[in-house]
């Protein structure tokens, strides 16, 4: 989209025939006899020479300055490269990147590394081979890139996932037996008071709480202790508020002997607070296409074209003020 | 006799066109009532430059050791008044002949009407009317005259405008004898000072013969459509006044300009004023035999 912007150029044009010089027509002869003729206007005529071609160049930098800036302009500046996905292992990253002796590596921010790439393609060299390594996030489809990248995946060993819980209420027992069903290969801790982890607090008590105390989510045994949740959204049994102490969530009848329901509440509290975690694609190589779309400019010059733009507008006003003198 | 105004264009010395021009033309057409040389003898001069060998009295050299000229008789008292219009139009040159304008053409007509006055031995003199001033040569008889009108007529530039009426009428004021008076002119204005004194003359029963000299370019309306034009008398320099020919103001050109000329020939004849318009491209001496008949018929 932003490299629409390059059909701007023509605005160049501008200064160029402004700093045409226009010449008075110097070619009049003496006639006797111009009395017979019509009198008309001097001709003037335009001449292919500059003035101020200093004040010129000035200003058509500028505006192609401008113009680069608008279009996110990106130079490819990177050549091979080894895109390392954050927690793989050095080891594993040293020999698949044996064959690419002198590639860069690049940390990649996140597991999404195809996303990355997308964004950033524009940056590599067009002879740039591309090596991922890691724990990567699997594309819905399969991704299309201009340059040929070989996928290394490195399955990441899952780790037991754990979330805090604090609980309270006249009958914690309860409470705990519904925490302590099991949820995939996370663990559900329940702290007796809530701390800097707490994720979740049950306030299963006939007073209200202390206004200190907060956390992202809240489940309430009486919504009439919280304001909040006297015009509450409905979202299938759940009646939910957000409030300054965090998101509230309230139902008529807590399931805490009936499993179906509770399994529909813990399944619920986990999309709410983990999304769900990508497959790692497998291994494969994806050949490079030239018709790939290119990804979306990221302003990686942005920054120096800024700074640019700035100086020559300063100049170029510093110039024109002189001129002017 | 010249076949071309070309090579008027190529010397400044007007004895030497005046002489190829005259070749042929013998002592003119002038119906002076001088008789020549040496008719009924007057008296002797010590000879100058510029006489006829022929006049010169060998006896009295053989005698004297000197040249004696005999000088003539004359009953003749006609003089010649020659009137050059210098002003800056003058300097319109030929579009297809380089070099040549009709200020140049002017001077060889007049040159040549002084010669052959010369050699009629009548009385000739000289006004040149340039930049707003009348420039007088007093009329004279002889070829020390000759020289010094040819010299006069050589200094003549081509400046400003035409001088008032006051100064011409100052100028032009030989009543006393009666006097043939050429003018040549491109009569680009008028009625101007000069026409006056032009009719003037001619009411005060001198012999006026007008000259109105022309370009081929003029005439045909072949001027450059790339160039810009300017009025060398009315506005010059000014920056203002600048025109333009193309072939949408060929016809508005030539409807003017005919229009001023059947003006000028319109007010001569009423006036009984010979008036000869001719081209500088023209043979000079074709020219100056077809003014002097037209003179003598008129």
């Amino acid at each position: 989209m932003n490299s629409l912007w390059w059909w701007a150029l023509p605005v160049l044009l501008l200064p160029v025939l402004w700093h045409r010089q226009k010449r008075e027509q110097t070619r009049s002869a003496p006639l006797a006899s111009a009395r017979f003729l019509p009198a008309a206007q001097p001709k003037q005529l335009r001449v292919w020479r500059w003035s101020d071609p200093l004040l010129l160049l000035l200003r058509c930098l500028l505006l192609a300055t401008l113009i680069a800036l608008l279009a996110d302009l990106v130079l490819p500046w990177r050549g091979d490269s080894v895109l390392v996905v954050p927690g793989t292992d050095p080891a594993l990253v040293e020999r698949e990147a044996a064959a690419m002796k002198d590639a860069c590596r690049i940390a990649l921010p996140g597991r999404d590394a195809v996303n990355w790439l997308h964004a950033h393609e524009r940056e590599f060299k067009p002879a740039a081979r591309l090596l991922v390594v890691g724990d990567m996030a699997m594309p819905a489809t399969l991704p299309r890139f201009q340059h040929q990248v070989v996928l290394r995946p490195q399955a990441a060993v899952p780790v037991q996932a754990e979330r805090h819980v604090a609980v309270f209420s006249e009958r914690p027992d309860a409470w705990r037996r519904l925490f302590a069903a099991p949820q995939g290969n996370m663990r559900t801790v329940v702290d007796p008071r809530p701390g800097a982890q707490t994720e979740l607090i049950v306030w299963d008590l006939p007073q209200a709480p202390p206004a200190a105390l907060r956390a992202p989510l809240w489940w309430v045994g009486d919504a009439r202790l919280f304001p909040e949740l006297a015009r509450p959204k409905q979202a299938g049994a759940i009646r939910y508020a957000d409030s300054a102490r965090g998101r509230l969530w309230t139902m008529e009848d807590w399931p805490l002997a009936d499993a179906e329901g509770a399994r529909t509440l813990l399944a619920s509290w986990q999309r709410l607070a983990h999304a769900p975690q990508p497959w790692t694609p497998p291994p494969q190589v994806l050949l490079a296409d030239a018709k790939a779309p290119a990804g979306p400019a990221r302003g990686a010059l942005r920054e120096a074209l800024s700074i640019a733009l700035l100086v020559l507008f300063a100049l170029e006003r510093i110039l024109t003020h002189v001129r002017r003198r | 006799m010249l076949d071309s105004s070309a090579l008027v264009a190529h010397t400044t010395r007007l004895e030497l066109v005046i002489r190829h021009v005259l070749a042929g033309l013998g002592h003119g057409i002038h119906a002076g009532r001088e008789r020549g040389a040496g008719v009924e003898f007057s008296e002797y001069r010590a000879y100058a430059p510029g006489d006829e060998w022929r006049r010169v009295d060998w006896k009295l050299m053989a005698r004297a050791d000197r040249y004696f000229v005999r000088e003539a008789e004359r009953d003749s008292h006609v003089a010649v008044w020659l009137v050059l219009d210098a002003t800056a139009s003058m300097l319109e040159p030929s579009r297809s002949i380089d070099g040549l304008t009709k200020l140049q053409y002017a001077r060889v007509m007049l040159a040549c009407v002084a010669a052959i006055a010369q050699r009629q031995g009548d009385a000739f003199g000289l006004v040149v009317c340039q930049g707003e001033r009348a420039h007088f040569t007093p009329a004279a008889r002889g070829p020390r005259q000759l020289q010094r009108v040819l010299a006069q007529l050589n200094r003549a530039e081509a400046a400003g405008t035409l001088p008032g009426a006051d100064t011409l009428r100052a100028s032009l004021h030989f009543t006393a004898s009666p006097s043939a008076v050429f003018v040549a002119g491109d009569f680009l204005d008028w009625p101007s000072p000069l026409s006056e004194a032009i009719l003037r003359l001619r009411r005060m029963r001198h012999d006026v013969r007008a000259l109105c000299l022309q370009t081929e370019a003029e005439a045909g309306a072949g001027f450059d459509p790339a160039l810009s034009y300017r009025d060398p008398e009315h506005d010059p320099e000014s920056g203002q006044g600048s025109y333009r020919f193309g072939s949408d103001v060929r016809a508005a050109y030539a409807r003017n300009r005919d229009a001023h000329f059947a003006q000028v020939v319109q007010d001569c004849r009423r006036n009984d004023v010979p008036v000869l318009c001719a081209r500088i491209e023209q043979a000079p001496g074709e020219v100056l035999r077809t003014w002097l008949r037209k003179a003598v018929r008129a």
